[in-house]
């Protein structure tokens, strides 16, 4: 089973979490200083030496290169969170060794020459980083890290110098999100040392309301300094957030009942959905199980489906490339096959 | 730090003064550097600090117009070729000896970026937290340590360098642990 498969049931805000490491080789150019003939040897060097990766911690992983893969499949992994668009997009030659249940992937000579990343379900950034941990000291043994006294481990953008660390929790916010002080309450986190952003959506529109803490900062900060913090925040917004729910559930029950019942019936029974209706209904769906107002025969990991609607990830089951107007019918298609019944 | 001739201002400015192999460390603010004489180099400060301009975007700071018309310091990394001006156009270096050659220009905009400037965390594996060595001058009559650990140093030198030329970095990693720990316990003594 692939990580986004599982639903944190403990705390249900909390989507996933994720850390993220970049690493330069001694002695070595930066990746857009190299040529694609340079890069490719630099990847396959890494790969070389990488071959036994899978024994740090038992996990199978796959060797490829972006460049040899479809432009579709490139993109589903964006959107499943692999790598970013960056990457995705880097006209040079970039190496991929990623754990069949994706949640470790190292990615060779994106804009760094090494980039690991571990997600998971759920709040656990201190395991993530104890994994990465060991994968960063099994990488370092073989190929000598360029780390400086001062600055720490260096790395092509300023932005990750140091601890080469990013951390980050992804959370629910639907009724904080709603209110007025909600992009004041953002920008407040910069005074931490954290960022808030909204995952889908364009412009000041967020579908689904899923949110992204992570850490600004990544140097003279400790790691655990950096884990902690996002951890704190995270868990300080999302309180916030359980809050104001209470509130709605107390004063507004019915209409609580409502929305999520009507969200369910769509999903369960359209014929056609945009990308921005459905991350909207899923959204309200999420929140009526977390409120125990829908109770289903089976669980239902509803970011699975909101990772499963997304264009690419859509598109790549299908044997012919799709209209928009398709894609709409094919993603209305996928929910209703999907959904769980209700527990009568 | 406060600046070591104001001594009102933090000090945001290292400048080394290696004279007749003695080196001397001195901490100036922007605005005191500026006044002062630095040869060569005083350009760096005339332009007030072109840096005001790097990571424009991530700091939300624009330059004025004033301050793009103005001369910057043609500065250009000898390993990666990539110039200062490049540097802070993409806000992005071209690789690890970027950072010692553009050090004493970029450390103020890392601390403004960061909130500091100086590593906290992980260290690679193997690698102990250096004590700064005194410097080693080759000269005749000069501190050069005699015996067997320099002797020893010079060759694990020559190890490394061959290794990194033949791209073994197991072997290069050895080396420079043994050179660190030489030098560590020459250092000690």
């Amino acid at each position: 089973m692939k990580w986004y498969e599982y639903a944190d049931s403990d705390r249900p805000g909390v989507i996933s979490s994720r850390v993220r490491l970049v690493r330069n080789l001694d002695h070595c150019v930066f990746p857009a200083k190299l040529s694609a003939k340079e890069n490719e040897e630099m990847i396959r060097r890494l790969e070389y030496g990488l071959q036994d990766i899978g024994s740090v911690d038992g996990r199978n992983y796959q060797f490829s290169m972006l460049q040899d893969m479809s432009d579709l499949e490139r993109k589903s992994l964006r959107e499943r969170h692999v790598f970013n668009s960056t990457i995705a997009s880097r006209k040079t030659p970039v190496g991929l060794i990623l754990s069949d249940t994706e949640d470790c992937g190292i990615i060779l000579g994106g804009t760094d020459h090494i980039r690991i990343q571990l997600l998971s379900s759920g709040l656990c950034l201190e395991k993530l980083w104890a994994d990465c941990d060991k994968m960063d000291d099994y990488i370092g043994e073989r190929f000598p890290y360029a780390f400086d006294e001062k600055y720490g481990y260096l790395t092509s953008f300023p932005t990750n110098v140091g601890t080469g660390l990013r951390a980050s929790v992804t959370i629910h916010l639907p009724n904080l999100s709603k209110g007025k002080k909600f992009s004041g309450l953002t920008a407040e986190m910069g005074r931490f040392g954290a960022k808030v952003r909204g995952i889908y959506g364009e412009g000041n529109e967020n579908y689904g309301s899923l949110y992204e803490v992570s850490n600004q900062k990544t140097l003279g900060l400790t790691e655990k300094e950096i884990l902690d913090l996002v951890n704190r925040l995270a868990l300080q917004l999302l309180s916030q957030e359980n809050q104001v729910r209470k509130l709605a559930l107390e004063k507004h029950r019915l209409e609580c009942e409502d929305e999520a019942y009507k969200s369910y019936g769509v999903l369960k029974y359209a014929r056609r959905l945009s990308s921005r209706d459905a991350m909207v209904f899923l959204s309200q769906l999420m929140q009526g199980i977390h409120d125990n107002i829908l109770v289903m025969e089976e669980p239902c990991p509803v970011y699975r489906l909101m990772l499963g609607i997304q264009p690419a990830n859509l598109q790549k089951d299908s044997s012919r490339p799709l209209s928009k107007e398709e894609l709409d019918v094919e993603r209305a298609a996928y929910i209703r096959a999907a959904l769980p019944d209700l527990k009568q | 730090m406060l600046c070591e001739r104001c001594k009102i201002r933090e000090a945001n400015i290292q400048y080394t003064e290696v004279v007749g192999g003695v080196k001397t460390e001195h901490h100036f603010c922007a605005q005191c550097a500026k006044e002062l004489d630095f040869g060569p180099y005083s350009a760096i400060f005339d332009t007030d600090f072109p840096l005001g301009k790097l990571l424009s975007g991530l700091l939300g700071v624009m330059g004025s117009d004033e301050q793009e018309e103005q001369e910057t310091p043609q500065i250009i990394c000898p390993t990666c070729k990539t110039s200062y001006e490049e540097f802070i156009k993409d806000s992005r270096f071209g690789c690890p000896d970027c950072y010692g050659v553009f050090d004493l220009l970029i450390t103020e905009n890392i601390k403004q970026l960061q909130g500091s400037d100086t590593h906290k965390g992980k260290r690679p594996h193997g690698l102990q937290k250096i004590k700064p060595v005194p410097v080693v001058v080759s000269a005749q009559g000069g501190e050069n340590p005699s015996g067997t650990d320099a002797d020893q140093i010079q060759s694990f030198e020559r190890r490394l360098k061959e290794a990194l030329r033949l791209e073994d970095y197991e072997t290069a990693a050895h080396c420079r642990d043994e050179i660190r720990r030489l030098r560590e316990g020459s250092a000690s003594e």
